[in-house]
């Protein structure tokens, strides 16, 4: 059989590439994981029309397609002065429920969980979605499919198209929902319900049960105290889609509340020479750098950001699940970074809930699904993309054409939080310069909580995330290299 | 014989959108109802979900080999590659997916896998929708090749390339 190697180096290129920084006495000074972002979307977008956007934007990254497909949207209704129909903005929060479902499925079943299902020690090799199945069963496994699927097959009927939809314009959507669409939607939307229900309970069983994994989320190197950040409804509840921008500081409380185009007027970003991404983080504190508590300016969103920085779920079964999770570990704020994957399956219920409730809203199917657009002028959209707080931020001309255009993905809200991440799982596995075989286990799993989204290129011939850690002496000397599926 | 022609890749990622090039062209070249020609920006599960259900399936997309030129046009099984990596964290690897679907009892997945790989050294990382030089000068190629590989199923059912539009 020809074998055909496929360069890691240059495939790399930057994804999951980390550089870890030792002191004079060989131990973790400093951690960072490159980003690498892509460039040249102002002027790829200037001049092109504004209401392509939605269709464009979503195409940029292959992972959350649905997420830019609404903030371009949701974009382009306050840069054409227009209000969304009730109907319309139903049918949009239903689509984005659908979404949830598949990706939140996606992470914990096949990316993140592994990690705990299959155990933090086991070797990567056995830490994927088969090492899931072995241990859970193959009646398990054909489950994740099927409800992974009914997420997608949700998002299509209103979408149009699975991964990349084509509904969402100005002032509301392109297409209603017949009453067969609408039984179907709910037949499905149950069964994920009860699906995600059994997956907590799962979650229970298998990780909440053994003590190894519970001291594991609760041990030091994976605690980071930084602010958090998610868009809450007005009773202050998670909601993925729309309301207020709401940031809570180290004990719960609140610490600012915006509406998105004030986006700029609460965060900067710090610019660093080594990375094409900017760091941002809460002008009022300002930019300390790499440390949490207090008086740092850095803040988490995606699962456990929204959480923290909520006051609860908007629906009873998740509300149950969200206050449990708060009792169990401590109290809000919870600063485990690998309660990530609680978190995330505690929204993945509050998904389905919304889900059966928007569908059985009578309005659902009503045709009133779009308003006439005003003038054209600038906008913001922000929607919670899976991984985190995402907005799009447009410039139009009088003819409605892309003047300005600019996104500030989930990822790079949490850039300075999963560098810390990442130096804190190493500084317990290496010391004076000897570094421990678990370190590549440990930061991966650092990483993964977040659900890192590298703005994609989506390619088809794939295999495990490649990663590369450097570790470099305190003259800043390559030390050591250590690679796993490369 | 049922078969799927996936161009895949990012549209808007210059080379990266490469396969999505190709699969537009042989549009134009193919009609047959067997055959469906399509493009995905994706990978993993959801490349998986496209392909289950044919006899076959072409992937057209970007490839980074070794031993191989820019520009060059390589047919490759997918059960050739020893080393691959997605560019996508979030999703499984289209092999990884395989295996679970076959884990899984599922029936119907393609007998066959083709990739028609484009070698290309450096994704890149700035928007835009135009291929570079090299990578534009292989399209045809990818193209014929493709073609070939259609035609091998159609020879079957009595067919052959000169027939294709």
């Amino acid at each position: 059989m020809k074998t055909v190697m496929i360069d890691p180096i240059t495939r790399l290129e930057g994804h999951g590439k980390i550089a870890i920084f030792l002191n004079d006495k060989g131990n973790v000074e400093n951690a960072y994981m490159q980003i690498p972002e892509l460039r040249g979307f102002e002027r790829f977008s200037q001049g092109r029309r504004a209401e392509d956007m939605p269709q464009i934007t979503s195409r940029i990254c292959g992972v959350c397609p649905v997420a830019h497909h609404f903030a371009a949207t949701k974009a382009l209704d306050d840069a054409f002065n227009v209000e969304p129909t009730s109907a319309a903005k139903k049918l949009r929060e239903l689509m984005y429920a659908g979404y949830y479902i598949y990706d939140h499925t996606l992470h914990f079943y096949y990316l993140g969980g592994p990690d705990f299902v299959v155990g933090p020690d086991a070797p990567a090799a056995k830490r994927n979605v088969l090492g899931v199945i072995e241990k859970a069963g193959v009646e398990i496994g054909k489950e994740v499919i099927k409800h992974r699927a009914y997420g997608q097959k949700i998002t299509a009927i209103l979408g149009g198209k699975a991964t990349h939809p084509v509904c969402g314009l100005p002032g509301g959507v392109s297409k209603g929902l017949n009453k067969d669409e609408v039984k179907n939607i709910e037949t499905m939307a149950k069964s994920c319900r009860d699906f995600a229900q059994f997956t907590l309970k799962l979650f229970d069983d298998i990780v909440l049960a053994n003590k190894t994994y519970v001291d594991v989320i609760l041990s030091d190197p994976y605690q980071l105290a930084t602010y958090n950040m998610g868009l809450v409804d007005k009773n202050n509840k998670v909601n993925f889609y729309d309301g207020k921008i709401r940031i809570t500081d180290q004990k719960g409380k609140e610490f600012a509340k915006f509406d998105v185009k004030d986006y700029y007027k609460n965060i900067a970003e710090h610019v660093e020479e080594w990375s094409y991404i900017k760091f941002p983080y809460l002008k009022k504190i300002g930019w300390k750098g790499y440390v949490d508590g207090k008086d740092s300016g850095l803040y988490r969103v995606g699962p456990l950001g929204r959480l923290n920085a909520a006051e609860g779920m908007a629906s009873p079964l998740a509300n149950k699940e969200y206050k449990r999770l708060f009792e169990t570990l401590g109290g809000r704020p919870v600063n485990s970074t690998l309660a990530f994957h609680w978190a995330r399956l505690v929204e993945l219920l509050y998904a389905t809930e919304r889900t059966l409730e928007l569908i059985k809203d009578p309005e659902i199917t009503s045709n009133k699904i779009r308003n006439p657009v005003g003038e054209p002028g600038e906008g913001y959209g922000v929607v919670e993309a899976c991984r985190g707080t995402l907005i799009h931020h447009y410039k139009l001309d009088k003819n409605g054409l892309i003047d300005k255009a600019n996104l500030i993905v989930a990822t790079v809200n949490n850039a300075g939080a999963i560098n810390m991440s990442i130096r804190n799982a190493a500084m317990g596995l290496i010391k004076g310069g000897k570094v421990n075989d678990g370190l590549l286990n440990m930061v991966e799993m650092a990483f993964r909580a977040y659900d890192p989204c590298f703005g994609c290129a989506t390619h088809t011939l794939p295999g495990q995330m490649p990663m590369e850690v450097k570790i470099y002496d305190n003259n800043k000397k390559l030390y050591k290299t250590l690679r796993q599926n490369m | 014989m049922k078969t799927i022609v996936l161009g895949v890749g990012n549209p808007i990622l210059r080379d990266d959108g490469v396969g999505i090039h190709v699969a537009n062209q042989l549009k134009q070249h193919v009609n047959d109802p067997d055959i469906t020609i399509d493009e995905a920006t994706t990978g993993g599960m959801n490349l998986l979900d496209l392909i289950v259900g044919y006899d076959k399936a072409i992937l057209i997309d970007a490839i980074n080999i070794r031993d191989a030129e820019v520009g060059e046009v390589k047919r490759v099984l997918l059960s050739d590659l020893s080393s691959v990596h997605s560019d996508n964290p979030h999703d499984v690897s289209l092999l990884e997916a395989l295996q679970l679907a076959e884990k899984l009892g599922e029936n119907n997945i393609p007998s066959e896998i083709v990739i028609i790989g484009i070698v290309l050294k450096k994704i890149p990382y700035v928007f835009g929708e135009k291929l570079s030089p090299k990578i534009a000068a292989a399209v045809p190629k990818a193209v014929d090749m493709t073609l070939t590989e259609i035609g091998k199923n159609l020879e079957e059912s009595n067919w052959s390339k000169d027939k294709l539009t």
